[in-house]
């Protein structure tokens, strides 16, 4: 057993890291204050690549592992996390489907720009009604001659106020419950298709989240992406990709909270020494130091599962629970370090404090993903 | 047009440095983070907009072992034609003179029009590299340059170098070696797909015996006798009390403590 990267993995995470550094991080404050989708910014990152890491080759992408492309979306969150948001749905979730399913017609019109940066996608599961609970999807995706009519409305869409084109889940069978939903491909310029407003948000505020409005809009048959009623079966394929992601994405917002932290520790003077030598302040580093590499291991270990094809459904839910809960205790930490300075915008530990929330309901909540782990682990 | 481009993995510039208590050749420690030394990247910059503007080839070659190996791999993410690592256990504890005998001996077998280093390391910061090899070489040498251009048909190399108050112009015939300073060029953000090719591709290595030296050719001439960390720095010290009390107190503070009133 090996624990270590390859030098090849640790060269491409430095590029990486770099990338990160000059173009990404001297903007973290500037996007998060503004509270809008930098374009600029995704123009410039998409130029170098990256957005195609996880996609085939034969369809314009760079057939990345699993590993590479969690080295790539750990390193890429150090930067602002809004921003890390809109990439991971345009990398993930937002192509994936249109990629594994899609014709070469629709790939060409969408994915090929879309890994390019062109066109911005999104992944519209969520609904006022439904969100971790897919079972309550209420939009419906009707038959109608050669094609299929969607109607229903979609919320918290990431990239949803800009996307060019939108995965959505709908229910083709109303009856089925989870056996009955559905992808269908949906482009901007449709008739009936209408991009809400966008939602102001407490953290990740370089993404742009809100409302897609399904209006009956017609949609050819080729758009249905993958059988009817395997939606879910499909979203599996990529949930523990998310979650991994995602809970990388915590290691790095907590790594850089302690980080930033323990400079003012050691800055920071109270009753004539730093606080970084008072024994309390310690124990705040050493406790969150260590659940973050336990946290880490255990998901660059099921990113290793992936690769490998073995189950790890459980495991990678573990992980992202693990990681999440670890980041939003670090995150809570660096605050209390920053006493009163933790409460202004003047100190980077609020916004990591803010940013941490957002992590906490994609890839389902962890509620539901506990009651789900006790319930399979009491079963087996 | 074939230029040769020199670079060195250093430290990264945040990379933490301490110096351990006896202060001896043996008391640097440095964090296991490393990075090309950026002035080695303006210079390979410069290097691909001269092969895009007079065509020909780029090749990058390294003096060390280990991490060394990663400036290759990023020349190659950069965009360079060819790498290779001079990897041989007499270049470890060499100094710069030493290094730039192996440096020399490949340049001279590879015959190139130009060879482009950094003005300096960003780690030992010495600055003698590139010159000792146009000496060893007595090629004509042009330092700090801020702006190269080359007439291929001429084989001349026009450089501007920052001087002070002002810039000089100097014409060198080729082949010669010029070191970049800042300016010279913007290194690039490279792009995934050379940074791919470059995690894969297989660096090819020569040792010394291979380009004619034996170790007493790299032995270093100077003995690193030990390292100083510069003084700590007093901690922030935070003034207390209300305004406009503890104005008084900081103005005080700079008068006579910091004295820089």
């Amino acid at each position: 057993m090996d624990f270590r990267f390859s030098e090849e993995q640790e060269f491409f995470r430095n590029q990486v890291r770099d990338a990160v550094d000059r173009l990404v991080r001297p903007r973290i404050a500037e996007i998060d204050r503004r509270a809008e989708f930098p374009r600029d910014l995704w123009d410039e990152f998409a130029g170098l690549g990256y957005f195609g890491l996880r996609h085939p080759a034969a369809h314009g992408g760079l057939d990345a592992d699993t590993v590479t492309s969690m080295i790539f979306f750990e390193e890429l969150a150090r930067g602002s996390c809004g921003f890390f948001m809109a990439v991971t749905v345009q990398m993930l979730m937002g192509t994936y489907f249109v990629g594994r399913f899609g014709s070469p017609a629709i790939r060409q019109r969408v994915l090929e720009p879309a890994i390019r940066g062109e066109k911005i996608g999104a992944i519209c599961f969520t609904e006022s009604q439904s969100g971790s609970d897919l079972a309550g999807v209420r939009t419906t995706a009707v038959r109608d001659g050669d094609g299929w009519v969607l109607h229903g409305t979609k919320e918290w869409i990431t990239n949803g106020p800009i996307c060019d084109f939108a995965t959505v889940l709908a229910t083709t069978d109303p009856k089925a419950g989870l056996k009955g939903l559905s992808f269908f491909l949906v482009e901007d310029g449709t008739p009936g298709f209408a991009r809400g407003q966008k939602i102001e948000k407490l953290g990740a505020r370089g993404s742009v989240t809100g409302e897609v409005v399904l209006d009956h809009v017609r949609v050819p048959a080729e758009n249905l992406l993958g059988e009817p009623g395997k939606g879910v079966t499909y979203v599996t394929d990529i949930l523990n990709q998310v979650r991994v992601m995602t809970g990388l994405a915590a290691c790095s917002i907590a790594d850089e909270a302690l980080r930033d932290a323990k400079d003012y520790a050691k800055r920071r003077e109270a009753f004539g020494k730093p606080i970084s030598e008072y024994q309390l302040i310690r124990e705040k580093f050493g406790r969150c130091w260590a659940k973050r590499e336990a946290a880490r291991t255990l998901l660059y270990r099921v990113a290793w599962m992936i690769d490998a094809g073995l189950e790890c459904q459980r495991e990678a839910m573990a992980a992202k629970w693990v990681a999440t809960e670890m980041c939003l205790e670090a995150v809570d930490e660096a605050t209390r370090i920053y006493a009163g300075n933790g409460f202004t915008p003047e100190y980077p530990a609020e916004r990591f404090f803010r940013d941490a929330r957002f992590l906490l309901s994609g890839g389902g909540t962890h509620e539901v993903l506990l009651d789900y782990l006790g319930r399979t682990y009491l079963r087996q | 047009m074939k230029i040769v481009v020199l670079v060195k993995q250093v430290p990264d510039p945040e990379a933490r440095v301490t110096v351990g208590p006896d202060g001896g050749p043996a008391a640097l420690q440095v964090e296991d983070r490393w990075c090309t030394s950026f002035f080695d990247e303006v210079a390979l910059e410069a290097a691909l907009g001269l092969r895009q503007r007079h065509g020909g080839e780029v090749v990058a070659v390294t003096a060390g072992g280990g991490k060394a190996i990663d400036a290759l791999r990023r020349a190659l993410a950069f965009g360079a034609d060819r790498v290779l690592q001079i990897d041989d256990p007499a270049l470890a504890g060499t100094d710069g003179l030493g290094v730039s005998a192996a440096l020399a001996a490949f340049v001279d077998r590879e015959r190139p029009d130009l060879v482009l280093a950094g003005r300096q390391a960003l780690d030992d910061e010495a600055g003698t590299v590139g010159p000792a090899v146009a000496e060893r070489l007595d090629w004509p040498h042009a330092a700090d340059a801020v702006a190269l251009e080359v007439d291929p048909a001429a084989r001349r190399a026009r450089v501007e170098r920052t001087v002070d108050g002002g810039r000089e112009v100097l014409e060198l015939p080729l082949p010669a070696l010029v070191t970049a300073q800042k300016g010279l060029a913007v290194p690039r953000v490279p792009q995934v797909t050379g940074v791919m090719k470059a995690m894969r591709a297989k660096i090819d290595k020569l040792d010394l015996a291979a380009l004619g030296l034996s170790a007493a050719d790299v032995a270093p001439r100077t003995a690193v006798l030990g390292y100083r960390p510069p003084p700590s720095r007093k901690p922030v010290r935070m003034v207390e009390g209300d305004f406009p009390e503890n104005v008084r107190t900081l103005a005080a503070l700079l008068r006579d403590e910091a004295k820089v009133l």
